[in-house]
């Protein structure tokens, strides 16, 4: 089925998320940090969406906001034709995060030290109280089996740190799996991960992505990955999508000057390619109090007047590719 | 050329209360003046115990069983604290992993190079010293007025630059760089990059740079030793060892990165994991791992071997490999 036709599982709406800046115990903060502005995209059934950006740009913030483990602060999300912006009732959050599931990045810290494989994986099944405890035991035999675990039963009764740091990630994603989530964040997965175990991961999500039909928000800095993993790429930048196409035109066609500088400055392995170096300077700010104008202004070379009188809209191009850029708008 | 370094044999192995920890075990090359290296592996292949053992900087459980180090034409193996203190700096300087934070926070930036200035060479003034700090930081692309700034004031590739100064500040012939951009953002990691290309350059010094990202070194270095387990595995120009890789973990390595350019193709995955090195086996490490393997690796250390004028492979079935490889790519 072409994905277009297929069920929309997430979709987010002018989504703002801001931060108030302490100022002193006794005064009310009147700054505030936009780590998420006004936001918009949707995601399939089945399908992956990358949101791709530099540390800092409001890319983990909008996975947990879309989750629920922020309150958002302007906007609507709508969850398999559900409004969820503010889950109210107890009924309403159980529905909502048995649904939905986060796998963190850094598998050293997000196994609780103290629990053994098997209370790690089945300890969404506690919370939402599914099953029996024989059923929790075969499916978690089932899902660790599914995510290169084996033999299963010689790791359940194990502690986290007698495994290693591909295992402990296997075994975090059999803990976001197990309960078959319709929708999952993954915050920079592999990131942490060596090389050689590097690959294995991703190719395990994309199997089980496959295999379970599951929408997946796929967050990393690099590009490289994001075009491998998703359908579809996000460029963010402080708190902003800058650009949004197919994987594959994102990454042969970029149009922003932020999009193409990432993807000049990924280094390429092959000695005797050389690369056009990246024209932009200085490093990425602070979204606090934005003024209404690009954000990536001080850092485009191809900054012009306009840039600084009002914020670029997300524009259609064409060929599914929008780009928030006055560089490409008809004037 | 001048060969510049030259390491024999170097074995040096960690006691710990389970048993030896073979971290480097046999490794040889040699580095000559005005040349860079790249040493490419995972997490936990004795990379940096290798950077760790040319400056001596070694934890107490640490020993250097046999080997030389060669620097300059004297070995620095029997070397006292002392004279490694009149070496460290003054002719082998390195640019730590996360270097970032390894500035003292309650100290203004440039005092700290001044210090280390000041400490190595006692006869340079307070002034002079100050003065050298302010043409190092024009050399990295800094503005010398930022010198009385405290490290919080930096961003993270500011911060990376002064310690690039602060590695330049005695005039040292070798630098040792250890995952120096691996905390970076790609625009970030791409300026720093060409800035120590260029400064390699022009000063005509020696570079390690110790990396698991074979891309980064592919950028920057002119010669790669692929480590796997605490042993080279590969040697060779970064041309010949991109273009003709012979170890099968050379071609697993490059296989499995995801890259930006090109039509996308599979990646191709190592099964299994790293070994531990802990009474490390006395056969090929990667054994375990390679889709070629036979018997003859299960029962000795392959040797190395020059499978072309210096390409040193350290495997029994190279030229297999090389067939192997090419009838992939004609596929």
């Amino acid at each position: 089925m072409p994905v277009n036709d297929r069920e929309t599982v997430i979709k987010v709406e002018n989504l703002d998320k801001f931060f108030p800046m302490k100022k002193s115990v006794f005064s009310v903060s009147k700054h505030f940090l936009h780590a998420v502005d006004k936001v918009n995209f949707d995601i399939k059934r089945g399908q992956v969406l990358s949101l791709v950006g530099e540390s800092g740009c409001g890319k983990t913030t909008t996975g947990k906001t879309l989750l629920k483990l922020y309150e958002p602060t302007n906007g609507s999300i709508t969850f398999l034709n559900r409004d969820v912006t503010h889950l109210n009732s107890a009924e309403d959050r159980k529905w909502f995060h048995s649904r939905t599931q986060m796998i963190f990045q850094d598998p050293f810290e997000s196994l609780n030290p103290r629990k053994t494989i098997f209370d790690i994986v089945s300890e969404p099944m506690n919370i939402q109280n599914f099953g029996s405890l024989r059923k929790r035991e075969v499916m978690v035999m089932d899902i660790l089996k599914r995510v290169g675990i084996s033999p299963p039963d010689a790791f359940l009764w194990r502690y986290p740190h007698e495994l290693s740091g591909g295992q402990r990630q296997r075994v975090a994603i059999a803990r976001s799996l197990v309960m078959k989530p319709e929708f999952v964040v993954a915050d920079e997965p592999t990131s942490m991960l060596d090389v050689s175990i590097r690959t294995q991961v991703m190719k395990l999500m994309m199997d089980l992505i496959k295999e379970m039909n599951m929408s997946f928000l796929y967050i990393t800095h690099d590009l490289a990955v994001a075009r491998y993993m998703a359908d579809e790429i996000s460029v963010m930048y402080l708190g902003k999508i800058v650009e949004h196409a197919g994987s594959e035109e994102l990454i042969k066609n970029p149009l922003h000057p932020y999009t193409k500088a990432l993807i000049s400055a990924v280094p390429v392995p092959d000695p005797e390619f050389r690369r056009t170096s990246v024209n932009i300077k200085g490093g990425i700010g602070k979204p606090i109090d934005p003024l209404p104008r690009c954000r990536f202004y001080e850092r485009c070379p191809f900054a012009m007047e306009i840039c600084t009188q009002k914020d670029p809209e997300l524009i259609d191009v064409g060929n599914d590719h929008q780009v928030a850029c006055f560089l490409y708008e008809k004037r | 050329m001048k060969p510049l370094l030259e390491i024999k044999n170097l074995k040096m192995y960690y006691d710990t209360q389970a048993g030896q920890v073979k971290a480097t075990d046999d490794i040889s090359f040699t580095l000559n003046e005005g040349e860079s290296m790249g040493l490419v592996g995972e997490s936990g292949c004795g990379k940096t115990s290798v950077s760790m053992s040319i400056m001596k900087l070694l934890p107490e459980n640490a020993r250097i069983l046999s080997g030389h180090i060669y620097f300059d034409g004297t070995d620095l193996v029997p070397f006292s604290e002392e004279q490694m203190n009149r070496i460290r700096w003054a002719g082998i300087s390195m640019i730590f992993q996360a270097a970032m934070n390894s500035l003292n926070p309650v100290y203004r930036v440039g005092d700290q190079i001044i210090e280390a200035i000041v400490t190595h060479e006692p006869n340079v003034t307070f002034e002079e010293a100050r003065e050298r700090v302010g043409s190092l930081y024009k050399l990295v692309g800094l503005d010398p007025e930022r010198m009385d700034n405290y490290p919080h004031e930096y961003s993270g590739g500011m911060k990376q630059r002064a310690i690039i100064a602060m590695s330049l500040a005695c005039n040292p012939k070798l630098i040792i760089a250890d995952e120096p951009t691996t905390a970076l953002d790609v625009i970030v990691q791409d300026t720093i990059l060409r800035e120590l290309e260029k400064i390699q350059k022009k000063l005509n010094m020696s570079m390690i740079y110790i990396s698991h990202d074979i891309a980064v070194i592919a950028e920057v270095a002119s010669k790669i030793a692929i480590m796997y387990a605490g042993k080279i595995v590969e040697m060779a120009d970064s041309v010949t060892i991109f273009k003709r890789p012979a170890h099968p973990y050379t071609v697993g390595l490059m296989s499995s990165f995801p890259s930006i350019r090109g039509e996308k193709k599979d990646l191709v995955t190592i099964p299994g994991e790293p070994p531990n090195l802990l009474n490390a086996p006395d056969h090929c490490r990667f054994a375990p791992r390679c889709p070629f393997v036979t018997d003859e690796c299960w029962k000795q250390v392959p040797p190395y071997a020059e499978v072309e004028t210096a390409h040193l492979v350290a495997c029994f079935h190279p030229q297999n490999l090389r067939k192997q490889v090419s009838v992939n790519a004609s596929k």
